[in-house]
């Protein structure tokens, strides 16, 4: 087993991720699901694991790069990649845009401007933008995406191939966040800003930077939905929606790397298992969610962590 | 290198200090001495950017500094090490450093590392895991980086073993080779070996300035306490 310990993390995440697609062939669109919503999880987590910053208003930055790619692709043009790019653009607009107005609140303060703000949003969506977003009855562009040179995205098996590429990147540039200078000061500033402050650091400009990231994560989690599905409708952007993010995170381990991608699959695992059984399968992540509160406050991935350390340190006990 | 004129200092209406001015020159230890309320920490703080001044001027290196943000006044080579002695409790020493050297952007360690060689053992133990003392050494060694001006240290040796206080005794003897020091303590022996010249705070004022050597080895400013 010593050869895997020098296989970086992302890639066997990747390879299982593969295996598990052609173990399971009938779960492709499953799978292509728990990449799409584990990079929008791992938005939130740079918030709330890193910074400590609660968020009750991710489903907003979700549907602001869903409908981004949706408009583009319904009305401008028919490239997904461009779509996903303007998406991940608009993301970064919000960022700067919002970005100076929101992180000076803090705590509960900066989790309710979130929440209003995504009620905003699926009300702009809904009522006064109807003409152009068509409501409820959403944007319909399937027909008009058109293939790209390397990959036909409208065809599933190779839009799961396309969701590895981007899991890929953004699962490496993430453990390069993590391991960094920047990663321990998102760390530095959850525990003790001030302390931040005396080693120099703009602790305002750092959260800005954190909740960029953030946003572009999810506009770009957004934007996939909306390729993936050819369709966008204002479901995305329900308030509702918001404390999914931050169970899925709770659930996976905050603040770590691989945490975001296993409280996505614990998270719409038991959606996926439960609701063939129950109706309301949020009662199953409601109970999990409470269990994790008590017993494994630091997530799936979290424990796991710790029985892994544990073994290595048995193993060399020096 | 200091030099802070007629500020005053309030917490909403209540004002914690009065019309203080003190200077500050390079290579010297200056310590501020006075009862708890005096306004000491409230001082520091004004001086270190972690709170506004309601009047009056604090130049640094010919600078005004008033006006500036925390990070603004660390990066001009002013650091402030609080009372507190908290540190970041899931980094490891080795991660603190490094946040200290990326802000900075002084990579040599080794002058820090020589003045606490016991963190050099404590390179992977997490900033929760450390004792008050080491906490303490970890945090001047991160004020250290980037090679500051002007330390301000507030209450280094409170809550201390009497053994660890002698180690930082002698790490601020060190220190004061290489920086300008300018100490909040409440140990006046401690005082009296280190300072160069004392102030003496009272009710939010200085109400004494001792310069004379043999005055401060007495002890003689006990009596403005």
């Amino acid at each position: 087993m010593n050869f895997l310990k020098r296989i970086p993390g992302p890639f066997l995440l990747l390879v299982l991720v593969i295996v598990a697609r052609y173990l399971f062939p009938n779960k492709m669109t499953f799978i292509v699901e728990i990449m799409m919503f584990s990079i929008y999880i791992m938005g939130n987590d740079i918030l709330y694991g890193y910074m400590g910053m609660v968020s009750f208003g991710q489903p907003f930055y979700l549907g602001v790069g869903a409908y981004t790619a949706a408009l583009y692709l319904a009305y401008l043009g028919h490239d997904p990649l461009v779509a996903m790019l303007l998406a991940i653009v608009s993301g970064a607009v919000v960022a700067l845009i919002l970005g100076p107005i929101y992180i000076r609140l803090r705590g509960d303060y900066f989790a309710l401007i979130n929440a209003a703000t995504c009620a905003i949003g699926l009300f702009l969506v809904e009522k006064p933008l109807l003409k152009i977003t068509r409501g409820d009855d959403g944007l319909w562009y399937r027909t008009r995406m058109q293939p790209e040179w390397f990959f036909d995205l409208r065809q599933p098996a190779q839009f799961f191939w396309f969701a590895v590429i981007i899991l890929a990147i953004v699962l490496f540039l993430y453990r390069w966040l993590d391991r960094s200078a920047l990663g321990a000061a998102f760390r530095g500033i959850k525990v003790n800003e001030g302390k931040m402050k005396f080693l120099g650091y703009n602790t305002f400009a750092l959260r800005w930077i954190g909740y960029g990231f953030a946003c572009i994560l999810a506009a770009l989690s957004g934007s996939l939905y909306a390729i993936n599905f050819g369709f966008v409708n204002p479901s995305i952007t329900e308030p509702g929606r918001a404390a999914e993010a931050l169970v899925a995170t709770l659930l996976g381990g905050a603040g770590t790397v691989y945490g975001a991608f296993f409280g996505t699959v614990a998270f719409l695992g038991i959606k996926d298992l439960v609701s063939t059984f129950f109706t309301r399968w949020e009662f199953a992540v409601g109970v999990l969610t409470m269990l994790v509160c008590f017993f494994l406050s630091k997530g799936v991935w979290g424990f796991l962590n710790e029985l892994i350390e544990k073994k290595k340190r048995k193993a060399s006990p020096v | 290198m200091l030099t802070v004129k007629d500020v005053s200092v309030s917490y909403q209406k209540l004002r914690v200090v009065f019309d203080v001015s003190l200077h500050v020159t390079p290579g010297e230890v200056v310590v501020v001495v006075g009862r708890n309320g005096a306004g000491k920490t409230t001082l520091f703080r004004t001086i270190g950017g972690f709170l506004k001044k309601d009047k009056g001027s604090i130049q640094f290196k010919g600078q005004e500094i008033g006006n500036l943000w925390a990070y603004e006044v660390a990066l001009m080579g002013l650091k402030y090490i609080q009372q507190d002695k908290q540190v970041f409790s899931d980094l490891t020493v080795r991660e603190h450093l490094e946040l200290g050297s990326y802000a900075t952007k002084d990579r040599n360690w080794e002058p820090v590392l020589d003045h606490f060689p016991k963190l050099r053992t404590l390179m992977d133990r997490k900033g929760g895991n450390l004792s008050g003392g080491e906490k303490q050494m970890l945090l001047i060694a991160m004020a250290l980086l980037g090679k500051p001006s002007l330390v301000l240290m507030d209450e280094p040796t409170e809550g201390l073993a009497p053994h660890v206080v002698n180690e930082m005794k002698d790490s601020i003897k060190r220190i004061r080779t290489e920086t300008t020091l300018m100490i909040i303590e409440q140990n006046l022996p401690l005082t009296a070996e280190v300072a160069d010249r004392v102030y003496a705070m009272k009710e939010g004022k200085i109400v004494a300035e001792i310069v004379d050597k043999k005055e401060i080895k007495d002890l003689a400013f006990e009596k403005y306490l």
